[in-house]
């Protein structure tokens, strides 16, 4: 008698493919908390507390104020309010020539003021239909990629800082960071004549070359970071209270996060391996390879892990590229000397990149001018900011969170407000 | 901009492209049948942006003087007060693309929400709202987001002095 064989068992799939990413199946939850839920229908077994998170809570990076409605200690619901920082940039952008935009977009993301300057440069030079020459591109590379160094060592810093007390009031990590992302500053200031608000990028190119010796200093910095990256390790990542605050805690769905826009190491660390470096290379990203980490746990954990290995592969991506700098112009454009002298044809742009909190885009739309031959200022410039989007992310993944809880994982989000309120 | 994507829904929807930073241009009662299919077919799962960019009414030109015994050309007509409303989703991961359309609605009138389409189409329609002033229709929460909630006007529109004063701000 034939024995019915049993069918090979067929292991369950552990990612599925959405938006095309491969995400893990873990992670992804049949349905989301919903933000817009009326607070009558709620059915609690106490008073529902309306509790106000800000907007000057230090820990809420800025001027963010959330309020939260409480059930004891646990959040019903989150209804963020956005605009304590709002200062017309996309207004003043319209009045402004495209020359003078780049100092202003500065202040946006106030920890990376780099990236702004590249993103809104790039999408002029689209419009202007200008190529920067390549001595540019591989330094805009080299400059974005230790602004993100500097902006992921203020992240770490000022997370300890948000959960405190925990890790013995968390300043002593903020400390170190703080005193490594210093040595960027410098390096920066070595190069532009400024800590901050670099106004570096113009449209064509940079206005600065490099200063001799400037590379020696890079390499220099980079050496004493990347030999300074096992102090947090040692402080951070076998702590356990940190890893009792942080495993587990804030688990964010990656098809949620990619429905409401957010990408970068809050999307890589629930799995979505995208990178606009790697995947629509700008600059000078297509000289170098890039390994983009990702983790699969998806919480706060795995954010600081994913940036934590960011950092050391930033530091990898300007080494390859520090040694061989093209010689040659730095701009492909004549020095600007009258701001009105950009004038692109009349058209629609957009360009993005990938800043350290995620796609950081621009849209403009540049308008015909007085006789047809193009506008000194645009008709309307659109900022993607990635702060903006991750924030909208909190009315889905605050409810059901404790109140300290829901602290760290705005903390781990790392939204800018200077960018969200614009 | 994805040729791939242009091409099917050229075929689907019979729409043409012709600025190909734009895509095509939607009819308003066809925006949320486009993002659906968008969507749950062409897995695009990523509102990169939705932007409103507001143009004032256009006078017409005056007419051109016409010898006698010519006959007059055809007038050119005004454009009225309009708003431009565009579009921009991506499909992640290696060899990532994006796809553009936009529509154009009246100012005082009303487009159509996707915020039932995608979440993160929420907040980029109140930004809009707020901004431009461009009604979304079945939005579930449309509420200002940067401005004060009496705010008067809204300031992105062209013909909001970027000088005006206001109480008791300024």
């Amino acid at each position: 008698m034939a024995v019915a064989r049993p069918a090979p068992a067929v292991p369950a799939p552990t990612t599925r493919r959405v938006g095309g990413l491969d995400v893990p199946v873990s992670l992804i939850r049949p349905g989301w908390a919903n933000p817009y839920l009326d607070l009558d229908d709620y059915d609690a077994e106490s008073d529902v507390m309306a509790l106000n998170l800000g907007p000057q809570h230090p820990s809420t990076h800025g001027v963010l104020r959330v309020k939260l409605y409480m059930d004891g200690e646990i959040c019903v619901k989150a209804v963020p309010y956005l605009g304590y920082l709002h200062r017309g940039v996309e207004k003043l952008c319209e009045k402004l020539t495209y020359a003078n935009v780049t100092p202003i977009v500065d202040k946006n993301d106030y920890v990376s003021p780099m990236m702004n300057e590249l993103a809104i440069n790039m999408t002029f030079e689209k419009l202007m239909g200008c190529e920067p020459p390549p001595r540019a591109q591989v330094m805009r590379t080299i400059t974005a990629e230790l602004q993100r160094v500097a902006s992921h060592l203020l992240w770490i810093g000022t997370f300890c800082l948000d959960i405190g007390g925990a890790i013995g009031g968390g300043a002593s990590a903020f400390m170190h960071t703080f005193r490594e992302r210093e040595l960027i500053l410098e390096v920066f200031e070595e190069l532009t004549g400024c800590r901050f608000h670099y106004n570096h990028h113009t449209v064509g190119g940079q206005r600065h070359d490099i200063p001799a010796g400037w590379d020696v200093l890079v390499k220099k910095t980079l050496d004493e970071i990347e030999g300074r990256i096992h102090e947090y390790e040692d402080m951070l990542t076998e702590n356990t209270v940190f890893r009792a605050r942080t495993i587990g805690v804030g688990v964010i769905d990656p098809v949620l996060a990619m429905e409401c826009g957010v990408s970068g190491p809050i999307l890589r660390a629930s799995g979505g391996d995208h990178d606009l470096r790697r995947d629509a290379p700008y600059a000078a990203y297509d000289r170098v390879e890039i390994n983009v980490p990702v983790r699969t746990e998806g919480d706060i954990y795995a954010r600081y892990q994913v940036r934590l290995a960011e950092l050391r592969e930033s530091i990898r991506i300007v080494r390859c590229l520090i040694d061989d700098i093209p010689p040659g112009p730095i701009c492909a454009l004549k020095a600007v000397k009258l701001p009105g002298a950009v004038k692109p044809p009349p058209g629609f742009a957009y360009t993005a990149i990938e800043s350290p909190r995620g796609e950081l885009g621009t849209f403009v739309i540049a308008g015909p001018g007085k006789r047809g031959r193009g506008d000194p200022s645009p008709y309307r410039c659109k900022i993607r900011p990635p702060s903006y989007h991750v924030l909208s992310l909190l009315p889905y993944i605050a409810p059901g969170e404790n109140l300290s809880d829901i602290i760290a994982i705005l903390g781990s989000l790392d939204p800018i407000m200077g960018e969200a309120d614009r | 901009m994805n040729t791939d994507t242009a091409a099917w829904v050229a075929e689907r929807f019979g729409w043409e492209t012709t600025d190909p930073e734009l895509g095509p241009e939607v009819p308003a009662e066809q925006l949320v049948a486009l993002a659906r299919a968008l969507k749950e077919e062409g897995d695009f799962r990523y509102l990169c942006y939705c932007v409103a960019a507001h143009y004032p009414a256009e006078e017409p030109p005056p007419p051109p003087e016409v010898p006698e015994g010519e006959e007059a050309p055809e007038p050119v007509p005004g454009k009225p007060d309009r708003v431009l409303v565009t579009y921009r989703v991506r499909r992640l991961g290696a060899g990532t693309t994006t796809f553009g359309f936009h529509l154009w609605v009246p100012t005082d009138g009303t487009c159509p929400s996707l915020a039932g389409i995608w979440a993160g189409a929420d907040w980029q329609e109140r930004e809009q709202y707020d901004l431009v002033g461009v009604r979304f229709e079945g939005h579930p929460d449309l509420r200002r987001i940067m401005m004060d909630e009496d705010w008067p006007g809204h300031p992105l529109r062209r013909d909001y002095a970027i000088d005006t004063r206001h109480h008791p701000w300024r």
